[in-house]
């Protein structure tokens, strides 16, 4: 198990430029995952950790040996393919036990550490079928147990949920999240899926364009974006624009732009607050809501026009002066499209992002 | 197909160079040295001292040779001269006609023969006019066909489309030698639709370039119908569904949906004709007496053979301007047939295609015109297969009596046994050299993503467009007096010649197979430790072993009916020559068996064909369609 560091790392593919100035830190034996939308470059980037990828400028550290310019056979990684990349022509103890068979592992104690590693992963007594033989879980397990019986040093996931349906998929988490605790290995995740990142990380990074947003726990992404992207792609949520009017001791006033008057806001990133003048993005999660008015809150009258139904909660699609609003509410709540209805949200929850 | 990115700056370079040095490790770069040398040495330096000796003329750089060459009228005989007179321009020198109407008095009676010669323009323009007359023919034959059994479904449809490409099992020569027998005056078909049948007021006969027409456009075809029926059932059918959708239907849909997404396939199976036309060398050689000498490739094979392989400047300049001729069409075929193109071509198909069922009246049409297409395709088969068994055969309809003795002759003639063997034996150490070089080609054109690799693509698809006769001309250029001298030993070259002229068949199937194999496949191998040669080896390979195996096929089978380089580099040392030769030999040089041993050998072939064709269809399944499209 080891400690992964970046630095600066930059690919380029011609003119497209994948990674810009890449700079990580994956502490030894954490649950790491880089989430992002397709192209972002979170894929290129646990490429060059497994060495597929060369990069053109930085470095990677695995603890303090320099891998940069290891080629990938020799990095011991294990990594999971998100098509799984199981050979076709092999059995599952084959497929298994390559890795060992590479490393030259006497016959004896492959065949301990295959049926080991098969039970880890619940597959036991499949060890003659062929890939084709299995079902898409079947086989997801089978590529975990390919990387994780050569004792790699990092575990490298690359969307290996993403073929999966949705209930098999929410299986495979926990169980993927057991196994690596059980293992303390340190492992990258990579995903586009929000929710599948949040519940899954010990710490993310949110990557966009090549280059990383925010790292931190999903706790404190989804609660203290320190951008607009991150608070757009991470959760749900109403986004107006404004301008810093005062800076107060914990909080500051904000002139919100479509004439929806002034709010309360705290900074998103304290260490990032905006400055007296500055614009800033506010978001308000939808569960931050409330209904009705009240005295030092900051209050809107929005126009709802859909309804949805949720089953824990409904929520509430409006508009005000042009602006969308998401609105949480009680399942019984009476609120029904076409009505105009006041709401109000704590500034404290109200978070004010510099818009760079 | 620049090698550099531009604009490039010395930090691009390095970057490019390092991304080299990364990509290929030393497993890649044995493979890529060895691949490029052979293709350097074999095939590139014969066409470059073709080149080079075409431009000397009594030792110094001269134009000697195109001067000659362009103003001398069996080359190039129409003149354009001025006038005074409306169209102001006329041309003079065009020699021959269309079709000659001979009469002549027998024992029935006086029968009259249309004989089908074609105008001679000298041996430049008939070349291209024959090249040209051809692919036209081929393509509307291909086309009609393609769409009507893409389309349409009618009873007995599959049978037919696959009898239709029974033209693929012959090469021109074994082919040209049937269809010879079938066509002349006194041939199968005059005497049944004339003599017997009396549906025809006269006898037909084609001969000349006519004749090389009719022959290539017959054997042909079925290039540019696979070519086109692949890419008409490939077309994805929401495509006419939505313009059907929006209210276009019949002609015009035809016209501006189904027809431009099809051209791709009929353009690069055209273009493969025109290619073959230009350089065959087969039926020019069965057909000459007339004006059927008259095209590029005979004219080079005239001037090469003699007995001290000494070639003349006059050859290397006619050989430099077919040569040209053909790389101008393969830089355009390019677009179509580069390997990664033909990945592209191939996939899908996954879809339910376009099916209509056709009306009874129309579907007679067709049955007509398939039937009669069919009864013509068959002609060299046909003719082979009857001569191959025949014992003596007059002006009749089916020979005196049947034999077997053509085929005993095989075995007892020490001579032709021998051919035979050395063919055997040298389309087997070809296929495997083709196998070794050809995987490995395959596997860095699909795997290795750097700038400039499109060359070797270029490079190994590029056989497909030298004619053999020039490659044969370059040998006795370059190794006449060196260890490979064809005049001690033919064995060496020959080996060489099918290795180069062939290997595309082979790495097209390959390249095929890699594509289907996921990188990620053998990246995981890699990421588990594994070397890339150890990966290629326990994952890659074991993957494409059939596309391997059918590729291997495929070039062995063309290796054996190989004629041009096999003729003139054969001629060298007739005790190393192979069969090919020895049918050439055999019918031209008067000796006994006259053309009943020769179409047993064709015959050979022509099972060996049918064998291994079949065999890599069964291997491949359903991608092979295309793969015997060349």
């Amino acid at each position: 198990m080891v400690r992964i560091k970046t630095v600066n790392i930059v690919k380029r593919f011609g003119n497209f430029v994948a990674l810009r100035g890449v700079s990580l830190e994956i502490k030894d034996g954490e649950f790491f995952t880089i989430l992002g939308p397709s192209g972002c470059g979170k894929t290129t980037f646990l490429r060059s950790i497994a060495g597929f990828e060369r990069v053109d400028e930085g470095k990677i550290f695995f603890d303090d040996e320099d891998v940069t310019y290891l080629p990938p056979h020799k990095r011991n990684t294990g990594m999971v393919f998100q098509n799984y990349a199981l050979w076709p022509h092999m059995t599952v103890y084959d497929n298994i036990a390559y890795g060992l068979k590479v490393r030259k592992v006497p016959k004896e104690e492959i065949d301990k550490r295959v049926k080991e590693v098969l039970k880890m992963v619940h597959l036991e007594g499949m060890e003659k079928r062929t890939p084709h033989q299995l079902s898409g879980g079947q086989q997801q397990r089978v590529a975990l147990a390919r990387a994780l019986v050569i004792n790699p040093r990092v575990l490298l996931l690359d969307e290996p949920l993403s073929n999966l349906d949705a209930k098999l998929r929410l299986e495979m988490r926990a169980e993927l999240k057991r196994l690596q605790k059980q293992l303390g290995i340190t492992t990258i995740y990579v995903t586009h899926d929000q929710e599948e990142a949040m519940s899954i990380s010990d710490r993310l990074a949110v990557m966009d364009i090549g280059v990383v947003k925010q790292v931190g726990t999903p706790e404190d992404i989804y609660n203290r974006p320190s951008d607009a992207f991150v608070a757009n792609f991470i959760g749900q949520g109403t986004f107006i624009k404004g301008n810093v009017l005062e800076i107060h001791d914990d909080k500051m006033l904000i002139e919100l732009e479509s004439g929806l008057g002034k709010v309360y806001a705290v900074p998103s990133d304290p260490t990032n607050a905006p400055k007296e003048g500055e614009t800033v993005l506010v978001t308000i999660r939808p569960e931050n809501f409330e209904l009705g008015s009240r005295k030092d809150m900051n209050n809107f009258e929005i126009d709802v026009y859909h309804v949805s139904f949720l089953g824990s909660k409904k929520r509430v699609q409006a508009e005000a002066n042009g602006i969308k609003f998401l609105v949480d509410v009680d399942p019984d709540a009476v609120v029904s499209a076409g009505s105009r209805v006041k709401v109000w949200v704590d500034p404290r929850y109200t978070l004010a992002i510099r818009i760079s | 197909m620049s090698l550099l990115p531009s604009p490039f700056s010395f930090k691009d370079i390095r970057r490019w160079i390092n991304e080299i040095r990364w990509t290929i490790d030393p497993f890649i770069a044995s493979q890529l040295l060895i691949v490029v040398s052979v293709f350097l040495a074999f095939l590139i330096a014969p066409l470059i001292r073709i080149v080079y000796n075409a431009f000397i003329y009594q030792g110094t750089l001269s134009l000697a040779w195109f001067y000659s060459i362009f103003s001398d009228p069996f080359y190039i005989s129409p003149r354009i001269s001025l006038t005074n007179e409306f169209p102001y321009i006329a041309i003079e020198g065009i020699k021959g006609s269309l079709y000659k109407v001979i009469t002549r008095q027998t024992d029935s009676g006086i029968e009259t023969i249309i004989l089908l010669t074609g105008y001679d323009m000298g041996v430049i323009p008939n070349t291209i006019l024959v090249a040209i007359s051809t692919t036209v023919l081929s393509t509307i034959i291909g086309f009609v066909f393609a769409f009507i059994f893409a389309r349409y479904k009618f009873p007995g449809a599959e049978p037919l489309r696959i009898l239709l490409l029974a033209p693929l099992l012959s090469t021109p020569f074994v082919g040209a030698i049937g269809l010879k027998k079938m066509l002349t005056s006194t041939g199968v078909i005059n005497t049944l639709f004339y003599d017997i049948l009396r549906i025809l007021p006269f006898k037909i006969e084609p001969s000349g370039l006519m004749a090389v027409i009719i022959v290539q456009t017959l054997i042909f075809y079925p290039i540019v119908f696979l070519n086109a029926y692949t890419s008409i059932i490939n077309i994805d059918p929401t495509m006419e569904e939505q313009a059907e959708n929006m209210g276009a239907s019949g002609f015009y849909l035809f016209r501006t949906v189904t027809l431009p997404l099809s051209l791709p396939g009929v353009e690069a199976g055209a273009l493969l004709v025109f290619i073959l036309s230009l350089e065959d060398l087969g039926t020019p050689i069965v057909f000459r007496g007339t004006n059927a000498e008259k095209v590029l490739t005979y004219q080079i094979f005239y001037r090469l053979f003699t007995p001290t392989g000494y070639v003349t400047g006059e050859a290397t300049a006619l050989a430099m301007i077919l040569l040209t001729l053909t790389i101008v069409i393969f830089l355009v075929v390019r677009k179509y047939v580069s390997l990664r193109r033909y990945a592209m071509l191939t996939k899908g198909g996954i879809w339910r295609p376009r099916v209509r069922k056709l009306s009874l009246k129309v579907t007679i049409l067709v049955y007509i015109a398939a039937f009669f297409t069919l009864f013509m395709a068959l002609q060299p088969h046909i003719g082979v297969l009857l001569l191959a068994f025949a014992g003596e055969w007059g002006p009749t309809l089916l020979p005196g009596y049947f034999t077997l003795d053509n085929f005993l002759v095989l075995f007892s003639d020490p001579d032709v046994f021998r051919s035979i063997m050395n063919s055997l034996i040298y389309s087997s150490v070809a296929t495997l050299l083709i196998i070794l070089l050809g995987v490995s080609a395959a596997y860095i054109v699909s795997r290795i993503e750097i700038k400039g690799i499109e060359m070797l693509d270029a490079l190994v698809t590029l056989p497909i467009a030298i004619p053999g006769i020039v490659i044969a001309t370059g040998y006795f250029l370059i190794f006449l007096k060196t260890p490979l001298d064809p005049i001690v030993n033919g064995a060496y070259l020959l080996i060489i010649s099918y290795t180069i002229r062939k290997f595309p068949f082979t790495v097209r199937a390959v390249f095929s197979g890699f594509e289907q194999v996921d990188k990620a496949l053998e990246e995981s191998a890699i990421n588990l430790g594994a070397s890339r040669a150890r990966a290629f080896f326990t994952i890659s390979l074991p993957l494409v072993f059939l596309n391997v195996l059918a590729g291997g096929m495929l070039s062995f089978i063309y290796s054996m009916s190989e004629v041009s380089t096999g003729i003139v580099i054969g001629d060298a040392n007739p005790y190393t020559a192979p069969m090919t030769w020895k049918m050439y030999d055999i019918l031209f040089k008067g000796l006994t068996g006259g053309l009943f041993v020769p179409a047993a050998m064709g015959v050979i072939l022509m099972g060996l064909q049918f064998i291994m064709i079949v065999g890599a269809n069964l291997l491949l399944r359903k991608r092979a369609t295309a793969l015997i499209g060349v």
